[in-house]
């Protein structure tokens, strides 16, 4: 393959969610074929630059979300290609690094002290990754302590924080307030979410955003990059 | 004398594909094993022969069965009124009760000819739990609403408004603080009165810390107490109906393996709901979808298998407010688990909105929907069960008159014939696979994605129903009429 056959195919499997030879991509007869991450490597053995390679994954995304608003595409869909492009950039990683190219940002997520909920917050943190951010999952019940110890570790520019009861959502207030006392609430955005959240409610406790989904978080860090630009 | 409703069983699985679903849950607790986070709980299953492998608890067979053979078969559950008896006995023939449930979050009140909703409070628990004992099909309280009220005084301000509003018996359903359990024994006097439910699982095969401690408290006060696990197949299990009963059911085994650990012969009631994720659209819970109905009935056919006593899952409408379309989901879950001899259905009374809801007119709603599943069922000595939900569906929807045309008939016909028909062959080879789906997803730090990635395949060959909604309009005044008519009946049943 040439350079461009293989960024051709890469963004193909990228838009098919066909992450690896495992994998049963979007029909379910995909098992056996090269995915998304053999692929990668392939290109890179073969000199592709890794920054060509993650532009065209970035088109894939587009050719994705396009086709989920459309209703051709569901959750399951969307989130398998999101995977294909998180895994593929790690691969990327060094090489990226070498080349000089940035990633878009660091973020930390969890779900806040006393709350098991897992299912949105990991949703939420395969789409990041989907659009080039990395992403340290701190896991769910995550006290404030150890969520800001990992926000001041990381250097992360985003946090995200989720609960979905009404007796955990108040946790997340207590993140802030710590953040504050470590004089690290300017340094890191805070995006909250989890059915018992709101718009209000991120105001009341000064929490920067709230997102009603995933793509309300991928958008609402474009705003935030594009005002910072 | 006790409550309850005598139905012949329909079979949704063969005792073949019951065996093959026994091997491969025991598979599951046996090769990939639980993560138990409470150490006092892993200690007792790993001294009774259970093996640690990668830090999780693998069960093997012999005790799995070992405490579905010695776990309690007939359980009795006492009330107030001794007419309320309620008596769980799967092997004899079981009688089918049904019940309300919860925990809602918001109540719907009827004003100016729309529903309005508000948060839930105290108020409202009372006046829920006195308009049940004006409806006849109402056999058992489980708890709708927590009271509003600080947390530290949340399960003795429950219990006694159970005490002063109910004669049925009294399902508290969670234990808010461990260290409330004797001050409510105390409460209640006679312990047979109530029962809970503990929700020590989640999915996929963890079980947590805090809620297994009450779970243990509970079974050593010799208190019953319903084992519930509850998944969104699609998200925290497979897609696959075989896996995600297969899981779920493991689920609840691995914690009756250890209520009877705790207590030889515990009282434990088998409460596992394989659901359905929405993954059209979310991926929150389908509670009432003919795939989540058909789950819920197969889940209670392999209750029945074991002879375990049964709480059952029926009723919970996906939609916000009462509807054609609520009556018609209700109507079909109701039947479905009424003919699986499911015989403690909870949460078959008042809630919408994916349990988030519930409304004081939909318990009447929902006691008309009873009345008439139970006719169509017991007409005669045998029953068409597709034929039947039909009928409930049509009578139920002509009760509240909203009316029913061609377009609502197909749809009906459709979700019945559903909710009958396997759409995946059950076999070692493909228990097998769902065994290594399962391993690979607990083994990912992000199971949920692992699980969706997974679906894909099972959602284009319509593992989840895809149909349309019934949109007529249902006789709001008629409704809040009759609501009213049984919410004055007879007001002081409870003053002893
Ligand atoms: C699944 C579920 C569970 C599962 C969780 C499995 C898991 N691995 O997560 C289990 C069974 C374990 C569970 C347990 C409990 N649950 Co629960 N659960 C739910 C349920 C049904 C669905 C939640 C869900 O996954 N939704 C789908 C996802 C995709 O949506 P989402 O989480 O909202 O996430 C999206 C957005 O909100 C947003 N988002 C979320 N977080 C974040 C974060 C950031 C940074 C951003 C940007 C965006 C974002 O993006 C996501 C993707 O689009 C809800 C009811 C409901 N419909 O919400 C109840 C619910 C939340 N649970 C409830 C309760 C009461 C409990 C229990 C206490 C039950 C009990 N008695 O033991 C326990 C508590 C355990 C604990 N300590 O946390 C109540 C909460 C009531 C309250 N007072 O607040 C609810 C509302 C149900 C109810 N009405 O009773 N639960």
């Amino acid at each position: 393959m040439d350079k461009e056959q293989y960024l051709e195919e890469i963004k193909r499997n990228v838009v098919l969610g066909h992450a690896d030879k495992e994998d049963e991509g979007f029909d379910g007869d995909m098992e056996g074929t090269p995915g998304v991450s053999e692929l990668v490597q392939e290109a890179l053995d073969n000199g592709v630059e890794a920054k060509l390679i993650l532009e065209r994954m970035s088109s894939g995304m587009e050719t994705v979300g396009g086709k989920f608003e459309s209703g051709e595409y569901l959750i399951p869909d969307m989130l398998a290609a999101a995977e294909c492009v998180g895994a593929a950039t790690e691969i990327l990683e060094p090489h990226l690094l070498k080349e000089g190219v940035e990633r878009k940002g660091r973020f930390v997520m969890a779900t806040v002290e006393g709350d098991l909920h897992d299912i949105g917050k990991n949703i939420v943190i395969t789409m990041l990754k989907g659009d080039g951010y990395e992403v340290r999952d701190l896991g769910v019940g995550v006290d404030a302590a150890d969520i800001v110890t990992a926000v001041k570790e990381s250097g992360a520019q985003y946090l995200g924080l989720s609960a979905l009861l009404t007796t955990t959502m108040v946790h997340m207030k207590d993140v802030l307030d710590l953040l504050e006392k470590e004089g690290l609430r300017d340094k890191v955005k805070v995006l909250i979410g989890g059915a018992p959240t709101s718009e209000e409610f991120a105001k009341k406790i000064g929490a920067d955003a709230h997102c009603r989904d995933a793509f309300e978080a991928v958008h609402v860090l474009r705003d935030f990059s594009a005002k910072a630009a | 004398m006790s409550r309850g409703t005598k139905i012949p069983r329909y079979r949704y699985l063969t005792d073949e594909q019951c065996r093959l679903l026994h091997e491969g849950t025991c598979g599951l607790l046996e090769q990939v094993g639980i993560d138990v986070a409470h150490q006092g709980a892993a200690r007792l299953l790993l001294d009774a022969g259970a093996n640690e492998r990668a830090g999780r608890v693998c069960i093997p067979r012999h005790m799995v069965d070992a405490a579905i053979a010695g776990t309690a078969k007939r359980i009795e559950l006492a009330a107030k009124d001794p007419e309320s008896t309620v008596v769980l006995d799967p092997d004899n023939g079981p009688l089918v009760h049904f019940g309300t449930g919860g925990q809602a979050l918001t109540v719907l009140e009827y004003v100016a000819g729309a529903f309005d909703k508000r948060p839930a409070r105290t108020e409202d628990l009372a006046a829920i739990l006195r308009l049940c004992e004006n409806l006849e099909h109402v056999d058992f309280i489980t708890r709708p609403v927590e009271p509003d009220v600080a947390e530290h005084e949340m399960d003795l301000v429950k219990t006694r408004v159970f005490m002063e509003n109910t004669t049925r018996h009294m399902n508290l359903a969670n234990l808010v603080r461990v260290e409330n359990l004797p001050a409510i024994l105390d409460m209640v006097g006679d312990r047979g009165r109530v029962s809970f439910i503990s929700c020590l699982l989640v999915s996929p095969l963890h079980m947590v810390d805090e809620t297994t401690e009450k779970f243990m408290r509970i079974v050593e006060a010799g208190v019953p107490v319903a084992v519930s696990s509850c998944c969104q197949a699609g998200t925290t299990a497979p897609l696959s109906e075989t896996g995600a009963i297969m899981q779920v059911n493991a689920e609840v085994l691995s914690a009756i393996v250890l209520g009877n650990m705790v207590r030889p012969g515990a009282k434990l009631l088998h409460r596992g709901l394989p659901i359905t994720a929405d993954l059209y659209g979310d991926g929150s819970p389908r509670w009432c979808q003919p795939d989540s109905i058909r789950r819920l009935a197969c889940m209670a056919d392999l209750t029945c298998y074991y002879g375990i006593p049964c709480c059952g899952t029926a009723g919970v409408s996906d939609e916000p407010v009462p509807s054609a379309q609520t009556i018609a989901e209700k109507a079909l879950g109701i039947t479905a688990e009424l003919a699986a001899g499911a015989q403690f259905v909870n949460s078959a009374l008042g809630l919408l909105d994916r349990i988030m809801t519930v409304c004081p007119e939909q318990y009447v709603i929902d006691n008309t929907i009873i009345s008439l599943a139970k006719k169509h069922l017991t007409a005669g000595n045998r029953y068409d069960l597709v034929e039947c939900a039909e009928s409930v569906v049509r009578d139920s929807l002509a009760a509240f008159g909203a009316p029913f045309d061609d377009d609502d008939a197909v749809e009906t016909a459709a979700r019945a014939a559903y909710v009958v028909s396997a759409r995946e062959d059950i076999s070692s080879k493909s228990i097998d696979t769902q065994i290594e789906t399962i391993g690979k997803a607990v083994c990912t730090g992000q199971s949920s994605t692992a699980f969706m990635r997974a679906a894909r395949k099972g959602l284009r060959a319509g593992l989840l129903y895809n149909g349309s909604r019934l949109e007529s309009a249902i006789d709001l005044e008629r409704l809040h009429g009759a609501y009213e008519m049984h919410r004055n009946q007879r007001s002081d049943v409870c003053a002893e």
